[in-house]
């Protein structure tokens, strides 16, 4: 028995030295220390030894076990030390597995920046269709057959009577047909105008729309609000001005500028030396319109007022040709 | 519209700077676009005189000439043949910038600096007309006119010492059309009076009445047709200063004649046409609606057809004239004419705005009468004219004008509440400062002494040149501007309404972001496309009854073809790994239904449309290149609908290709379509020119959205162990494994709580026409631990109805950590 004790211990000491990984040393953990493994099986030879010899017997077992044991624990510190050295070797400087990265258009991200604004300022969302009647285009806005005004925006037709809307203030038609005052919404949407595709005019662009009728609304309150805005998107530090303008459903009608934030209003290309920026379109609601829409002039005065997304990213980001917005080259929407 | 500033300050004065005079009109409503300095172009040239041409000593072809330039007598070097001495020339300095360089192919303008050119220093340059950019002759040197003023700059020479605002005259301001109006604004910015120009005719012994008469049979499209005879005059190019005058503000002169109807058109506002009185026929003018098919060749030698609606003027035979919009070419002014009719008349905006529109001619002429002239203009618009011939082509004006104006078009009467006003604008002005900011634009109460500021009402007197002011809210817009917009405070109101409403969420934005955050672009592409695009049966798409171009005569009716051109437009310029999403409309006809969001007889959808193509994974150095194939993209749109909890979808293959697809599925949602996952075909990539596969998925919004779990209510996490089962099954290839999911489901109790496909199988071991596909099973019960043997009986139960559901032989089932 004690000559197998030895032997063992030989082989466990020689075994040991072979191994060199985890998976090594579980093969030599069940060799000899697993429940059925060798020092376990001489555990059970022990039953069959004398009883006088017993203790001895079991005292070397006890140490060829502790011995094997210790090989066992010494050796996996050895292999988990050399394995976080290993560790210590990877390459850290190599660049990690690569992911896709996305990007929102510039057009969607200016125009969630002004819906917010306008969201916190308590405007609600409204939504017209693309293809509009001419009545609200162009008649219930005040725009007169055979009047000028209509040139202001040239027109894409489907059928006599039917076009493509050249502006979303159809929507404040809509809205106020569905709608009692007070009504206080932002519209936006895709827009088209028959125009000759250049740098600076594309056939179709986006506008947001706002709208806000209520009793006792007054010019100076649609001062206060785009101001708010103006502020919030451009910046606190820019100054602005209201300039008279027409628009057939507004009056009075104006047009908002701010300091050209690119030359801080000393004058440049993009302010065409004017110091100044025309960001959007705005007025009184014509009592014209709401008798349209079944609204007492009398009794309800309201503003409204609309921008041009394109213009004001082009502006933002400093774009000179409105088609690159809508030819998506991957190398012009990573850049936002 | 351009505003010659000499020509300005004939009528007013302007004691402010032009800067404060653009800004000014600019805060009026009369925007001031662009300022230009005409004589600009010509700074540094000067007007000289050759005192003496002295041969070069080191070359043959130049000469060294001494001018006179004023100030100095310049040595310059000229190699023109046909300098000669006392010639008067235009001469560059130092500094000048020459238009056109002769020496450079493309003409590119240069600067002038002191050189010496074979040795001999010259101080400036005679210019040639070509340098100069005043015309086409290259071969020698400009020579001027020899009473010039030795010394002048070119610019006052050639009448270029002016400043021109450019203004947009918004479609409401017929008034502002001219400069005796914009004198008239500035009159009202500044208080000044401003001053209407004379008009002392001289008249002869004959009268008009022996010449002409007017008839008018038509009263509503022409009120008032006013005109003068002038007879005798002598057809000549006009003075240099009636030339400089038009030039500055665009338009070409012609001859005496003509050049003086439009100077008084841009004068006050009012057209007038000229007619060769001699080739009219008989003695009368006749105002008449066109007959239906008559034809008439106007001014531009362009026959019309007419329509009833044309007005005409006519003679006692034919046409003449297009009413306001075009002169005819039987009449028109030529060399030879002696004896001219004025016409000076007043026509209904609608007509002429018809007629101009239906011709597609817009003239100086037309805009004017269809933003609306002033009907009581027309005589003192015919009298200045004539007053200016008279003085410029001579010829006898006969006594006497035609005023045929049955009708006299009054001032119009309009109330002003002075609490509406300030109420609107948010101001406190009294009735009398509100009086007074109307009179200076000469709209006047009707009752004077009624501007006090007791009266809270005033009657006001609009002119008629004012077509634009007819109501109190117009009075209100007249005082605002000139109040100054500026000057209105800027206030937000405290008791504005909130929403009671939730807030709507924002979907589209929310499925938006979602694929940014997962590696896509987001496109904006053009929603007008070519017909060859369309993917509905013809008679439901929307056509553009007057397009652009034929690649943009239809709307889309998918988004696929709009994102295949951005996906070539990238290939071409380098860019083959493509991951877009668009979210967008499509659009087309249906029958009268009517949809949410569309008027009758249309349809517009919102849809989302992702495409990728080449690459699966960024170039890195740990992951093995591969392309992308049907399953990324499913996996993509998988990801979309456990984003959104959405359950009750299906995948459906079909398998016949269509115009868009090679491959594919069929969306559905809750039973309905929803949308279509696929490989764009071989065909649709030719037709784009794309060589690399693209799969696409494009999905109804409203189906996604209609779905989208607003609310998600929280179950509790169970405290016990879940148990997990692997069971390996092979069937027949063509059930699809939705289906064997939704079996395993359907019989899995409610303690199955998921299942997931892990590999699939397809070889000779398993036979023909099989599938192994095998799924992980995951059970766990609220309220206990499972037990082996309760997991075991579901397991024999989902295995007996796979066996006899899809005749399925169970290839092992495992237990797995």
């Amino acid at each position: 028995m004690l000559l197998k004790i030895n032997d063992i211990k030989q082989k466990a000491l020689i075994d040991i030295n072979s191994v060199k990984d985890m998976a090594k040393l579980d093969v030599f953990r069940i060799k000899y220390l697993a429940r059925k493994g060798l020092v376990a099986d001489l555990f059970d030879d022990l039953k069959n030894i004398e009883t006088t010899e017993r203790p001895a017997i079991g005292k070397s077992l006890n140490e060829l076990r502790n011995i094997i044991q210790t090989l066992f624990d010494e050796k996996k510190k050895f292999i988990e030390a050399l394995t976080h050295q290993q560790k210590q070797i990877l390459d850290l400087t190599l660049p990690g597995r690569p992911k896709w990265v996305g990007t929102q258009h510039p057009i969607t991200r200016t125009l969630e920046e002004i819906k917010n604004i306008f969201f916190r300022m308590g405007f609600s969302e409204a939504f017209g269709p693309e293809i509009e009647d001419d009545y609200h285009n162009f008649e219930a806005l005040n725009f007169p057959k055979d009047h000028p005004a209509r040139d202001m925006q040239d027109t894409f037709f489907i059928d006599e009577k039917i076009l493509l809307r050249t502006h979303t203030s159809p929507v404040q038609i809509r809205v106020m047909e569905n709608h009692q005052p007070p009504v206080r919404i932002i519209a936006p949407g895709r827009v088209y105008r028959n125009e000759a595709v250049s740098a600076r005019s594309y056939c179709l662009f986006h506008q947001v729309e706002g709208l806000y009728v209520d009793v006792g609304v007054t010019f100076s309150e649609l001062k206060g609000t785009l101001v708010a805005f103006a502020k919030q998107f451009y910046g606190s530090e820019i100054k602005y001005r209201f300039r008279p303008s027409f628009f057939p459903f507004t009056e009075p009608s104006a047009e908002m500028d701010i300091t050209c934030f690119i030359c801080k209003g000393k004058g440049c290309r993009i302010c065409k030396n004017t110091g100044w920026l025309e960001i959007l379109g705005c007025g009184m609601v014509d009592p014209g319109v709401y008798k349209y829409v079944g609204y007492d002039p009398e009794k309800y005065t309201g503003y409204a007022f609309g921008m041009g997304i394109e213009r004001i990213t082009m502006l933002r980001y400093g774009i000179d040709d409105i088609r690159i917005l809508f030819e998506n080259d991957i190398r012009f929407l990573q850049q936002f | 519209m351009r505003v010659s500033l000499n020509w300005l300050k004939e009528y007013i004065d302007i004691p402010v700077s032009l800067d404060e005079l653009a800004n000014s009109l600019t805060m009026v409503g009369l925007e001031v676009e662009s300022i230009e300095r005409l004589g600009e172009k010509y700074k540094n040239f000067l007007i000289g005189q050759v005192l003496e041409v002295n041969a070069h000593p080191k070359a043959d072809k130049l000469t060294i000439c001494k001018v006179n330039v004023g100030k100095e007598i310049c040595p310059i070097v000229c190699g023109a043949p046909n300098v000669r001495t006392g010639q008067f020339v235009a001469v560059g300095k130092e500094g000048a910038i020459i238009p056109r360089n002769q020496h450079d192919p493309e003409g590119k303008p240069f600067v002038l600096s002191r050189v010496k050119i074979r040795g001999i220093e010259s101080q400036g340059m005679i210019c040639s007309e070509y340098e100069l950019d005043l015309g086409e002759d290259k071969e020698g040197i400009l020579v001027l006119d020899p009473t010039s003023e030795v010394g002048i700059p070119l610019a006052d020479y050639l009448g270029l010492n002016d400043t021109v605002l450019e203004i947009g005259i918004t479609p409401n301001r017929p008034d502002a059309m001219s400069h005796l109006g914009i004198a008239r604004e500035i009159g009202a910015i500044l208080n000044r009076d401003f001053r209407i120009p004379v008009t002392n005719l001289k008249e002869s012994k004959r009268s008009i009445g022996d010449f002409v008469s007017v008839l008018i049979k038509d009263f509503q499209n022409c009120p008032r047709y006013t005109g003068r005879l002038i007879f005798n005059i002598k057809i000549e190019p006009s003075p240099k200063w009636l030339q400089n005058r038009l030039t500055s503000v665009g338009i070409r002169p012609i001859n005496n004649i003509v050049d003086v109807t439009n100077y008084v058109l841009m004068e006050c506002g009012h057209p007038l046409h000229a007619f060769d009185y001699d080739k009219l026929t008989g003695q009368s003018i006749i105002i008449r609606s066109a007959e239906k098919n008559e034809t008439f060749t106007t001014l531009d030698h362009k026959p019309r057809v007419l329509r009833e609606d044309t007005l005409l003027i006519c003679d006692s035979k034919f046409p003449i004239a297009i009413a306001g919009v075009m002169g005819g070419l039987n009449s028109e002014i030529s060399q030879s004419t002696v004896n001219v009719f004025l016409e000076s008349a007043y026509f209904d905006p609608q007509s002429i705005r018809r007629t101009s529109k239906h011709f597609g001619i817009s003239t100086d002429a037309s805009q004017r009468f269809e933003r609306g002239a002033d009907p009581n203009i027309t005589e003192w618009a015919v009298n200045r004219a004539s007053y200016l011939i008279q003085q410029i082509a001579g010829g006898e004006v006969l006594i006497g004008s035609i005023d045929v104006y049955p009708k006299k078009i009054n001032t119009k009467e309009v109330e002003l509440r002075i609490d509406k006003l300030n109420e609107l604008l948010g101001i406190n002005l009294t009735t009398e400062s509100v009086s007074s900011y109307l009179n200076k634009i000469f709209i006047k109460p009707k009752d004077a002494k009624s501007t006090s500021d007791l009266n809270k009402s005033i009657i006001f007197e609009i002119p008629t040149f004012r077509p634009d002011v007819e109501r109190e809210i117009d009075l209100i817009e007249e005082v605002a501007r000139l109040y100054g917009y500026d000057n209105i405070e800027t206030k937000a109101r405290s008791n504005i309404q909130f929403p009671e409403d939730p807030p709507e969420k924002d979907f589209q934005n929310e499925i938006r972001q979602f694929f940014i955050g997962n590696g896509f672009f987001e496109v904006v592409s053009n929603s007008m496309q070519k017909i060859d695009n369309a993917t509905i049966s013809e008679e439901k798409i929307v056509k553009i009854s007057n397009p652009i171009s034929a690649d943009m005569a239809i709307l889309r009716t998918s988004l696929l073809p709009s994102i295949l051109g951005v996906i070539q437009t990238n290939i071409s310029h380098g860019s083959k790994n493509i991951r877009f999403f668009e979210i967008g409309k499509v659009y087309c006809k249906v029958n009268s239904d009517r949809y949410d969001g569309a008027i009758n007889g249309f349809y517009e959808e919102d849809r989302i449309i992702l495409a990728i193509s080449g690459q699966a994974l960024p170039i890195g150095w740990v992951e093995k290149p591969r392309f992308i194939d049907i399953y990324d993209l499913k996996g993509e749109v998988e990801a979309l609908f456990r984003k959104i909890f959405l359950d009750n979808m299906k995948f459906i293959p079909y398998s016949n290709t269509n115009a868009l697809s090679e491959m594919g599925l069929h969306i559905e949602i809750k039973g309905k379509y929803a949308g279509l996952v696929g490989k764009v075909s071989k065909d649709l990539l030719n037709k784009f020119d794309i060589d690399q596969d693209v799969y696409f998925a494009e999905m109804n919004i409203e189906s996604l959205t209609k779905n989208f779990k607003v609310e998600q209510k929280f179950s509790p996490l169970s405290i016990y162990p879940s148990v997990m089962r692997d069971i390996a099954i092979i069937i027949d290839e063509n059930i699809s494994t939705d289906d064997v999911e939704k079996q395993i489901k359907e019989c899995g109790s409610t303690y199955l709580r998921k299942v997931e496909l892990f590999d699939v199988y397809v070889g000779e071991q398993i036979g023909p026409n099989n599938k192994s596909r095998t799924f992980a099973l995951e059970f766990m019960a609220e309220d206990h631990t499972m037990k082996q043997k309760e997991v075991d009986q579901i397991m024999q139960k989902i295995m007996k109805d796979l066996e006899i559901k899809f005749n399925a032989i169970i290839r092992k089932q495992e237990m797995s950590d």
